[in-house]
């Protein structure tokens, strides 16, 4: 088959912003790809994608599934076509993300410090006390340049139109950066020479940013700050990303048990002795972190590692207590601290969202459950999730009793189209669902954003589900120099 | 350097030269099934590289094949070489940030190499020396690709301290092994006996040009155990170990560092200071044990010392 029908079968679906396509014709930005395309057969394409495959699987850029006491070794699915961003897109993207995450900074330093917002009556004061992710551990105490999220991935996605919407904000230990690098490099590969062609920004910049970021948070006046990277170890999905980020970086990969606290100070055990350690990038959840502090029986973490940090003498990025923030309940009051804290318009939408703690809002989600997703507040990776159009009565009853034991757990959103984008899959171009997840770098300086960001893809056909666990795969992402 | 990763290193380093080892052994010893020699078993084989009993030894010591998938692809038995290498691979997976990016992909393709179903099949259908060369070489791109890309610090030197612990172990493992199937008889003339296990251990050439007086069992312990050029000697590898266990002296850990040094020096110097007579009037058996001893005791003490972290 020629690479001229591959284009001419892909359909767009009705009242779907398609990212390739407008009106029959190719958007501009899209142009050097289709071309490049249409160069290639059949075969030439699968071949790239087995490629693609095979150095994903020889570079180890693999998460194991262990089962029956054995490891299997599995990729995180891979689309060849990338997702092409334009300059004004970017531009756009790049200003409602700045504006947001200053909102959530300042928000995060208010709820842990004056709670000037809840004594204003802008958020509810009992929606803060009854997150679990709210801890008072983190209360009145000063942290390195009122800096609380350091790495952020906001999810955006596309309603039918086109706009942009925010559908969630992660501000404790966003995942997934590696794949934003891994997948360029395999794009290099894939298709050459076609990147400098096109006009594609870096995305390399993102580990010297980080690394920059990190060491200027150090508590102690020296030249040379150790830095680590804190694991939970191999069996955790996303080591892959934590060896890739250390090895980048060129900072230590360590694990809890490769540390140790001693007079308020945070060691960690080497050859040659105790080594004082100055920052923490973790990827470590705040429930695992401090035994002491936090679950008891916790293998991952550090005992008096929060007294450490309570005493300033070791930075812990992100910060800790940040998940009061991304809580899928306060989510629906970011547009209102920012007008509140900065006294601007929001630049990015959010979606409309329902708290079914609040009776005459829960009503109305009941009585449309057919076009509402039903979300748990702190459940994240597509868990927890139903999705009104496609479940049936049933579920939808057991749902509804659930709801009505603890509503404060849930939210309701109506259930937005999501764009799509080209999917290469056995030798045809398919339209699936995108996402969008740019990662925001705050340091001394100022907020950074890398242009460009993980494409998510929902490779199941009709799925509006784009995360990994849920046969989600992703795209390389471009973004084009104007 | 963590204690953690010089710990990975290190057991890296120990899993993939005993990959080596038994790969080798492995190819050698089918080479010699294939020979005419009357009386070949597998069995010194499987008691250097298994944990089978005698009973079960026994009965696979003259069937190649099963051998051959026994000691290669078999997942129930600890000392495959497929465990062998996934955990060779997992040591190094921990510690990705400490190796070069090209040694890890090495050992990745290893790994995916040797998993494949295909090793199994041809070990019992094909030409089982073509599978083995291929899963031999790509224990050679390790070792290439770790001598090119790796930098010269203190990981490097816990590899390689690793590396010759477990070689000088496995040499004086072989020779005892193979000197006991005849009894200790040193007066054995048994030309392909010496030839195979010279051949084995990569040694044969050597031998020929270094002996011009035909095989001797004197000649072989002295090669085996004395000869300082000899890669796969004992006293060879001993004098690697001190070598670069000079490398991770530093002022955090001085007590301990004496103290392993002095356990090396003693190992060298009674190695250095013997001759092939002197070994056996001592009896080889005796011998060759306690420098074995004596090298799990650094291996104790390394791991007492430098790798300690729970």
């Amino acid at each position: 088959m020629q690479t001229g029908e591959l284009l001419n079968n892909y359909n767009v679906e009705p009242n779907v912003w398609d990212e390739m396509y407008a009106a029959l014709s190719v958007r501009p930005q899209y142009q050097g790809v289709v071309e490049f395309l249409q160069q290639m057969s059949i075969e030439e394409l699968n071949k790239k994608e087995e490629l693609a495959k095979r150095l994903f699987m020889s570079q180890g850029i693999t998460f194991t599934v262990y089962s029956s006491g054995e490891g299997i070794e599995k990729i995180f699915p891979f689309d060849i076509i990338p997702r092409i961003i334009t300059a004004a897109e970017w531009t756009y993207i790049e200003s409602g993300i700045k504006q947001r995450l200053k909102a959530l900074n300042l928000f995060l330093k208010d709820v842990y410090n004056n709670q000037f917002i809840l004594k204003d009556g802008i958020v509810p004061v009992e929606m803060i006390y009854s997150s679990p992710h709210f801890l008072r551990e983190m209360h009145g105490f000063p942290v390195p340049h009122d800096i609380y999220v350091h790495i952020a991935g906001i999810d955006l996605i596309r309603d039918h139109d086109g706009t942009f919407y925010v559908l969630e904000d992660n501000l404790r230990t966003p995942s997934g950066v590696s794949y934003m690098l891994e997948n360029r490099e395999i794009t290099k590969r894939i298709f050459p020479d076609i990147i400098p062609r096109s006009n594609v920004r870096t995305v390399m910049e993102y580990p010297v940013i980080l690394h920059r970021n990190l060491v200027s948070l150090s508590p102690r006046q020296t030249a040379n700050p150790t830095v680590v990277l804190l694991t939970p170890g191999i069996y955790n999905s996303a080591y892959f990303e934590h060896t890739t980020l250390a090895r980048l970086m060129g900072v230590e990969l360590v694990e809890g048990r490769d540390l140790v606290v001693d007079n308020h100070r945070v060691y960690m055990k080497t050859t040659a002795g105790l080594q004082q350690v100055d920052v923490i990038y973790r990827r470590v959840d705040d429930d695992f972190l401090d035994p002491l502090d936090f679950q008891p029986d916790s293998m991952l973490g550090v005992a008096g590692i929060m007294s450490a940090y309570r005493k300033g003498n070791v930075a812990i990025v992100n910060a800790v207590g940040n998940g009061v923030a991304d809580d899928k309940a306060i989510y629906a009051f970011v547009p209102a601290m920012i007008r509140y804290y900065l006294n601007e318009e929001p630049i990015l939408k959010n979606v409309p969202t329902y708290q079914l703690g609040r009776p005459e809002e829960r009503e109305h989600v009941f009585g449309n459950m057919s076009r509402m997703v039903i979300k748990k507040t702190n459940e994240s990776g597509g868990y927890g999730m139903l999705m009104g159009h496609t479940a049936s009565d049933e579920e939808i009853d057991r749902y509804k009793h659930e709801i009505l034991r603890d509503p404060r757990q849930y939210i309701a959103q109506p259930i937005i189209s999501l764009s799509t984008s080209p999917c290469y899959m056995n030798g045809r171009l398919k339209p699936r669902r995108i996402d969008l997840r740019p990662y925001a770098l705050c340091g001394p300086d100022g907020i950074q954003i890398v242009p460009g960001g993980l494409t998510r893809v929902a490779l199941r056909e009709g799925s509006l589900v784009v995360n990994s666990s849920q046969g989600g795969g992703s795209k390389d992402t471009w973004v084009l120099a104007g | 350097m963590l204690s953690r990763v010089a710990d990975s290193l290190y057991w890296m380093s120990r899993y993939m030269e005993r990959t080596d080892g038994i790969l080798r052994m492995l190819r050698i010893n089918y080479a010699s099934s294939q020979d005419d020699i009357q009386e070949f078993s597998w069995k010194p084989v499987l008691r250097i590289f298994s944990y089978l009993d005698e009973e079960k030894s026994t009965s696979l010591a003259q069937q190649s094949r099963a051998v051959l998938q026994y000691m290669v692809t078999e997942k129930e038995n600890v000392n495959s070489v497929l465990n062998i290498v996934t955990r060779a691979r997992e040591n190094a997976r921990s510690v990705q940030d400490h190796i070069t990016k090209e040694v890890w992909q090495c050992l990745n393709d290893f790994y995916h190499t040797i998993r494949d179903e295909s090793v199994n099949r041809n070990l019992y259908i094909e030409d089982p020396v073509s599978t083995l060369d291929v899963l031999i070489r790509h224990g050679l791109l390790y070792y290439g690709t770790m001598d090119i890309t790796m930098a010269r610090g203190e990981g490097y030197a816990f590899i390689n301290i690793g590396k010759y612990l477990e070689r000088g172990v496995q040499s004086a493992d072989i020779l005892d092994i193979k000197f006991s199937d005849l009894q200790y008889d040193v007066e054995r003339m048994d030309t392909t006996y010496w030839k195979y296990l010279l051949l084995s251990i990569s040694g044969y050439e050597l031998y020929l040009k270094t002996y011009r007086t035909g095989f001797d069992a004197r000649n072989v312990v002295g090669q085996i155990v004395l000869s300082e050029d000899f890669p796969r000697s004992v006293l060879y590898s001993v004098n690697q170990l001190r070598r670069y266990f000079e490398r991770v002296k530093s002022d955090g850990n001085k007590e301990a560092w004496k103290k392993i040094e002095f356990m090396i020096g003693r190992i060298q110097s009674r190695i250095e200071y013997s001759t092939v007579e002197s070994i056996l009037r001592q009896g080889l058996h005796p011998y060759l044990n306690g420098v074995k001893e004596e090298l799990y005791e650094v291996g104790i003490a390394l791991n007492h010392h430098y790798f300690a972290y729970s």
